[in-house]
């Protein structure tokens, strides 16, 4: 959030890797990728490169942990030591991994029907191999393909996806530039079908008016998101799991 | 026909419709896993977890020997449990057993009964949701596996199938993975005929 005066992001309503101010980097999905997992999913989503596992039901461990009423939902988000020039690359948890952790995890215990399987605990994994702005939104919409994937009964689809400002312009799904040198950031996930609100998170200032053209400006990127979540499944279910997908 | 493909949240249709893996929200049901709607109408899951049914047929395996009875693997997460009263065998650890569901309670604890000591041999995992294309249609597709295994397989409700010791395991995992890559395809029991012959 530096908000630096000599850099300019937009220009001419064209932004720095040319799209235009509403418009999504490329997004491509694979499903099934890892046959040990019970649910998998591959993103692609411009530079961010995240591999999605989820495990589960199965047996709570540690016991302690499992509620006779509802499935304990886990979820481990964790960028590789490779993943990007940044500190935050390093190895092991930190506070910025335990963070998003648990705003994942919390976007999908609203939408996981947990109570059909009392005692258990869901999995999610998610590891970024390659990260380029906008993980959360990334890892989000790769988890509830391989949650579509794995079979777990879920309420809703959930797609994500940031807004943010940059040169006083409302810009969707910013990268790592955006990200850092413009104004505010605005990661936003919603559920497909009523449109609610799973997680917003702010950085730097917005104005009232602002926040709800940003939302709309949400609203029709996650449907355009939920297009290709869809797309990535049917393909996966059409083809009878070969997906021709390489490493 | 292309089958419609059905995604979680989308609408199945309009008041309660009684099926598995839905959910109804007050004026409409909708669907909670991935799943197709067939020439009837009817919405078939397509990927789901095992759910354990009073009376359903289950391979396991012994985990664990308790003072009054046995822990079983059934590859859920709560494993089921055998009372050594109602048996006449004696189970060892890592022992495969087929057994009959007894009772299933609301946190999903599993009593088992009917218990059947199975020889040694090898379990697989199988997609519980695909269990009816390995048995095939009045169990055609698991009476040519038989037939071409030399030996004995048995396919529980839950996720896991046996095959006995003396048949062609390889040929037999090879075979079964096939059917979990092609289960969505009609004519597969005539497919997986032709490629077991053609290994003959």
């Amino acid at each position: 959030m530096g908000g630096s005066k000599n850099t300019k992001l937009v220009i001419d309503g064209k932004r720095v890797d040319g799209r235009t101010t509403d418009e999504l980097r490329d997004i491509k999905i694979v499903t099934g990728v890892i046959p040990a997992a019970d649910g998998s999913a591959f993103i692609e989503w411009g530079g961010n490169k995240i591999l999605c596992g989820v495990y589960g039901p199965r047996e709570c461990i540690p016991r302690h942990g499992a509620s006779p009423y509802k499935a304990t939902l886990k979820c481990r988000y964790m960028m590789s030591p490779f993943s990007s020039l940044e500190e935050h690359g390093r190895s092991g948890p930190s506070r910025r991994s335990t963070e998003l952790s648990k705003v994942i995890r919390e976007a999908f215990e609203n939408v996981i029907i947990l109570e059909r399987f009392p005692n258990a605990q869901i999995e999610i994994y998610l590891d970024v191999l390659q990260a380029d702005g906008g993980t959360r939104t990334a890892s989000l919409t790769a988890a509830t393909v391989a949650l579509a994937n794995a079979g777990i009964p879920m309420r809703d689809m959930v797609a994500a996806v940031a807004v943010g400002k940059a040169d006083d312009i409302l810009v969707l799904d910013l990268d790592k530039g955006e990200d850092n040198l413009g104004q505010s950031d605005m990661p936003v996930a919603m559920s497909m079908r009523d449109k609610k609100l799973l997680l917003i998170q702010m950085d730097g200032l917005l104005t009232r008016e602002e926040i709800a053209e940003m939302l709309d400006m949400v609203e029709n990127g996650c449907n355009k998101i939920n297009t290709i979540q869809v797309d990535a499944l049917r393909k996966h279910y059409e083809n009878n799991g070969e997906d021709n997908f390489t490493w | 026909m292309e089958k419609k493909i059905v995604l979680p949240g989308e609408k199945i249709g309009d008041g309660m419709i009684r099926a598995h893996n839905t959910y109804f929200d007050g004026t409409a049901t909708y669907a909670a896993v991935i799943g197709t709607i067939n020439e009837e109408g009817r919405y078939i899951a397509l990927e789901t977890p095992y759910k354990p049914l009073v009376g359903d047929t289950v391979v396991g395996v012994v985990t664990d020997a308790r003072h009054a009875g046995y822990s079983v693997d059934i590859r859920l997460p709560e494993e089921g449990f055998v009372p050594t009263r109602t048996i006449k065998v004696s189970l060892q650890l890592g022992d495969f057993v087929l057994c009959k569901i007894k009772s299933v309670n609301e946190v999903g604890d599993i009593d088992l009964g009917e218990v059947r000591r199975l020889p040694p041999g090898k379990i697989v995992s199988f997609p519980a949701s695909k269990i009816p294309r390995l048995i095939g249609r009045k169990s055609s597709m698991i009476e040519l596996l038989k037939e071409h295994s030399g030996g004995d397989i048995i396919v529980g409700n839950n996720v896991y199938v046996w095959i006995s010791k003396g048949s062609d395991i390889p040929l037999m995992i090879e075979t079964i993975n096939m059917i979990k890559k092609k289960a969505h395809k009609s004519g597969l029991t005539d497919e997986i005929s032709k490629f077991l012959q053609k290994v003959k």
